[in-house]
């Protein structure tokens, strides 16, 4: 997959992969396969060793081979503009999947590197466009999975006001951990508020303050990397969401 | 919490036994040299990741001075060579360079300690510029709620240098008396005027110093129960807003500066007693609230409200009432708290500059906190400053069945709920009135260091 796996392949021997088993089966690709589907796509994934905090899965301008399916664990993607700055492009959380930006030049544009021990489901994406050829419903998946991901992408583009931009983190964060199976109110982050302020293009401190504001107004409560969501209709109004 | 009429000479004797102060738990005694530089950056770096990071606090460690006292257990180098001062400037200059460089800048520094040694042996051009090498390194709060504090020797001080303090920011001053008896301070090799000493606490107040702290020692040399009494009433016509009392541990075979006084001279087990029978009753009676430990204050001064609405924190210089900080500590032997970890600097002045020299943070050892440590830290602050342990918020916040998790403390706390010292119910364990002069006795008992190894030898006695 990338340079670094020279060094420490990331995946030591062909194990079962069961996607029926896994708790991830609703959110991820095989969702809306049949049992004899499932198994036919098992036979495609490559299950990772953990990987360590700092790791990273891809790097920018790596050769183009495969997606990863994010088990357990958080990511961060990235890239390092003119200046050597680094500009977090987005993070993703079990059953996201990572590398679709690399379908059309065969070149992987982002650095992917893990933030929590993490381990991933390697898909060689030959692999998937052939299976997608024959099984229609992973194909349809494809295309929901990149459209969500593209119009995401378009919705962080609005004009929106440092409030706005961190309840809508917030209010995403949320629901996505909810929907797989954790505390829509109680999370644990794994980007520090330096990433979380690169990805909002907003400016380190004003993660803080802003949180601080959200905090004394009782609507969520932060304890070091901890976020409690207090009041979420409150969020929701802040985010301009009407889910959460 | 309030101090009992009637004292508990009786349990103060029964439970006379050596034990920590907790300014932290871990104690210092758990530090290893395992944890290194490497492993302090990397808990500097995860609390500069937090959502919202901590406010800092800055401790500066100033070690040199003029004379030796003799009852002093700091670690401090006694000089006139000026040189050697100077030169330790110019490597804290580096240090402060260094660390504020690891700390992100949107972290405002709300407390700053200057202690010693005696920092005051630095003249004010000296003082002036560790202030700005701080100003210039780390965020300085302005607000007027700062604490910017100085630990002054007020035979190195007149009231113009104490005007000079005011002016380069500091806003809360600490002067060591000890004892204004003339055979006691010659006893103990610490002369000071009680009249020049009492005008500088007024000169303090005139500077603008919005408070004033006095050091007071007894069990010294020489003390008698009326001699301390006089020096106790002479210090309460300046009505300092803070008094810290602390009990003289005579462990000359750890400290060998104590090895010049005379042992016979000490006051025996129960002069103690009265000494610090007589000092509860007088501060009680100048209307000083008993806040735990050897502090009292004013009602009116924070540390009595923070006490009152249960905001009161246990540090290294005894108790506060700020929110929760990143404590970085600067100077030879100079500990820090950051997030879940503490660290020491290295304690021998030539090893602190070799490593500065070598462009190394002068890191000496220090600690990263287990989620045991950090569920004892909180059950034991909780004693401290509060003096109630409410199981369930426990129970809530570290995921424990307390009766479960603590079946053979609270066992041990029987005898001492016997005696009177605490009250223990299904969800609770209160600190009595009694118990309140006791509080590390009661601590001690959810130290799971010294549940696994009973040496008590290197704590100072209780009493």
């Amino acid at each position: 997959m990338s340079s670094d796996i020279k060094k420490k392949p990331y995946f030591p021997e062909r194990a079962q992969v069961a996607c029926s088993q896994c708790t991830l089966g609703n959110l991820c690709l095989p969702r809306s396969l049949d049992a004899h589907a499932t198994e036919q796509f098992e036979h495609i994934v490559n299950k990772s060793r953990p990987i360590q905090p700092g790791e990273h899965i891809f790097r920018a301008g790596d050769k183009f081979q495969s997606i990863a399916a994010v088990r357990a664990g958080c990511f961060k993607s990235y890239v390092i503009d003119k200046n050597g700055e680094e500009q977090v492009l987005g993070f993703y959380l079990p059953g996201e999947i990572i590398g679709f930006d690399a379908i059309h030049e065969k070149t992987h544009k982002a650095n992917v590197v893990a933030l929590d021990t993490s381990s991933v489901c390697g898909l060689s994406f030959d692999s998937v466009t052939e299976m997608a050829r024959q099984l229609p419903d992973l194909q349809d998946e494809l295309f929901r999975v990149m459209s969500l991901h593209i119009s995401e992408l378009e919705a962080s583009a609005a004009d929106l006001s440092a409030e706005e931009r961190i309840a809508r983190l917030l209010c995403s964060l949320s629901s996505r951990f909810a929907s797989r199976g954790y505390s829509a109110k109680e999370f644990n982050l794994s980007m520090s508020r330096r990433d979380i302020a690169s990805n909002l293009r907003l400016a380190t401190e004003t993660i803080s303050r802003v949180l601080a504001r959200f905090q004394s107004a009782g609507i969520i409560r932060v304890n070091r990397k901890k976020v409690a969501i207090l009041e979420s209709e409150k969020l929701r109004d802040l985010a301009r969401r009407d889910t959460c | 919490m309030g101090i009992t009429t009637d004292f508990p000479a009786e349990l103060i004797t029964k439970y006379g036994l050596a034990g920590p102060r907790y300014t932290s738990y871990p104690t210092a005694l758990q530090f290893h040299e395992g944890f290194d530089a490497q492993a302090y950056r990397r808990h500097i770096q995860s609390s500069n990741d937090d959502l919202i990071p901590r406010p800092l606090s800055l401790y500066v460690h100033l070690p040199f001075c003029k004379e030796l006292c003799y009852y002093c257990a700091c670690n401090k180098k006694v000089t006139r060579n000026s040189q050697r001062a100077e030169d330790y400037l110019k490597h804290l200059d580096k240090e402060i360079e260094m660390q504020g460089a690891l700390f992100d800048r949107d972290r405002q520094v709300i407390q700053l300690h200057f202690g010693g040694g005696t920092p005051t042996y630095y003249d004010d051009m000296q003082l002036k510029h560790v202030v700005e090498t701080l100003s210039a390194n780390f965020l300085l709060s302005r607000s007027a709620n700062r604490e910017f504090s100085i630990e002054i020797d007020p035979r190195t001080v007149n009231k113009e240098r104490i005007a000079y303090l005011a002016d380069i920011g500091f806003n809360r001053v600490s002067m060591g008396i000890q004892d204004f008896d003339r055979s006691v301070q010659k006893a103990v090799n610490r002369v000071q005027d009680e009249g020049k000493t009492l005008d500088l606490i007024d000169a303090a107040r005139k500077s603008g110093f919005n408070s004033v702290s006095v050091d007071l020692i007894y069990g010294l040399p020489l003390q008698t129960a009326k001699s301390f009494e006089n020096t106790i009433d002479s210090v309460l016509t300046a009505r300092p807003d803070r008094l810290s009392v602390y009990n003289y541990a005579h462990l000359p075979h750890l400290f060998p500066a104590q090895r010049m006084i005379t042992t016979e001279d000490v006051p025996a087990p129960e002069v103690r007693l009265q000494l610090l029978a007589s000092t509860i009753n007088k501060l009680k009676e100048a209307g000083y609230i008993y806040i735990g430990m050897d502090h009292f204050a004013l009602p009116d001064d924070e540390l009595s409200i923070a006490m009152g609405d249960g905001t009161l924190q246990r540090n290294f210089q005894g108790y506060s009432t700020c929110r929760e900080t990143d404590l970085v500590g600067m100077g030879v032997s100079a500990i820090g708290k950051v997030g879940n970890s503490f660290v020491q600097n290295r304690k021998d002045i030539r090893d602190w500059q070799a490593a500065l020299d070598a462009d190394k943070l002068p890191v000496w050892r220090g600690l990263g906190l287990s989620g045991e440590d950090r569920l004892r830290r909180g059950v034991i602050s909780a004693i401290m400053c509060q003096g109630s342990v409410n199981f369930s918020e426990f129970e809530r916040k570290h995921s424990i069945d307390f009766a479960d998790h603590f079946a053979l403390e609270l066992k041990s706390l029987k005898p001492l709920q016997d005696d009177g010292l605490i009250e223990l119910s299904e969800q609770n364990l209160e600190v009595t009135p009694t118990g309140l002069l006791l509080l590390r006795i009661i601590a001690m008992k959810f130290d799971e260091y010294l549940i696994n190894d009973k040496q008590g030898k290197a704590y100072s006695k209780v009493i």
